[in-house]
């Protein structure tokens, strides 16, 4: 829900510009509108390919499975185990109460971080994209300056609470 | 027969995930359907978003001169261009990857690689999941999760800026 109202209103600030900036202009107009509209199509198939896998993946995966899979390992090999949030797909908030789950049944707050912080940092389909528009190395250094973050995050977490 | 070897060589990664969710299709079709039912969902849900995104992409690439966004974002506005990024991506909703066509058109128009690694860092801070991660892992566990997400987006800017020329 909060996608589609912060996405309308998004679209009335771009049409907003639209008619403050271009509107007069009708060469640049026609330019912006036909640069748009290809984008609008290109972003479409590749976008809707993502959610399809994502869609079909998420089948696959249940909470149970994944829970009880993290809950095998302690210490420094669960802040490790916890990179499988990265192959996790879905919004945050359903990995909310995997984490809740974890937090029950003995797992240590450094795993329920690194886990929840591989989920929202690290997702395996936003690499690809980032590596089609913004580079090898771009993603490259950024993905394991995230890896070490993720861990620096975890112990942090770790020793505070 | 041309139009289909234009769109090949334009979207692979596309034309295989869409042959094996055919091939899944008819193995498993009640999995794939609530697959693509899935997928069609999140589209329209993102619509919005996707038509916004394209349509300020044409907006840049228009009105936009390399001097305003190199002023504004570029790689030597440093300290001050990165926080611009960390606000913008704390506060942005939808998934980060929608805006990456976003980031290259403005990569190109001068937009430093810090302030766009900055930006890739803090989207993952979901402020407006506040409300549903409290009650399940409580306010002091999620305050200091998003506080150390956000220390280290901002450093993830100046490592990218390390590494990468432009």
């Amino acid at each position: 829900m909060s996608n589609l109202i912060f996405g309308l209103s998004f679209l009335v600030f771009v049409s907003l510009l639209y008619l403050v900036y271009l509107s007069r202009d009708k060469k640049r107009l026609k330019r912006s509108v036909n640069k748009g509209i290809k984008t609008l199509i290109k972003n479409s198939i590749r976008l809707f390919s993502v959610f399809l896998i994502i869609g079909i993946l998420k089948e696959f995966l249940s909470k149970e499975a994944v829970g009880n899979f993290l809950l095998n390992f302690q210490g420094f090999k669960g802040i490790l185990s916890g990179f499988v949030g990265a192959v996790m797909m879905g919004p945050p908030a359903s990995g909310y109460p995997i984490g809740k789950y974890l937090l029950e049944n003995g797992a240590s707050y450094s795993l329920v971080s690194s886990f929840l912080a591989s989920w929202v940092m690290l997702g395996i389909v936003a690499v690809s994209m980032e590596f089609k528009y913004l580079g090898l190395k771009f993603t490259l250094v950024r993905n394991i300056f995230t890896i070490f973050s993720i861990i620096a995050i975890s112990l942090i977490i770790g020793a505070i609470l | 027969m041309k139009k289909f070897k234009s769109f090949l060589k334009e979207y692979p990664l596309e034309t295989i995930i869409l042959t094996v969710a055919i091939i899944l299709m008819i193995l498993n079709p009640s999995k794939t359907l609530f697959g693509l039912s899935y997928a069609l969902k999140t589209y329209l849900n993102l619509l919005p978003i996707i038509i916004s995104v394209a349509f300020l992409m044409g907006f840049i690439s228009e009105f936009l001169n390399k001097k305003t966004v190199s002023e504004l974002i570029g790689r030597e506005t440093g300290m001050k261009g990165v926080m611009i990024g960390a606000i913008f991506g704390t506060l942005m909703i939808g998934p980060s990857f929608i805006f990456y066509p976003l980031f290259k058109e403005l990569r190109e128009k001068g937009a430093g690689v810090n302030v766009i690694a900055t930006t890739i860092g803090a989207w993952s801070i979901k402020l407006q999941w506040l409300p549903f991660a409290i009650p399940f892992l409580g306010l002091k566990f999620i305050l200091l999760f998003d506080a150390l997400i956000l220390i280290f987006a901002i450093l993830s800017g100046f490592v990218v800026s390390l590494f990468v020329k432009s």
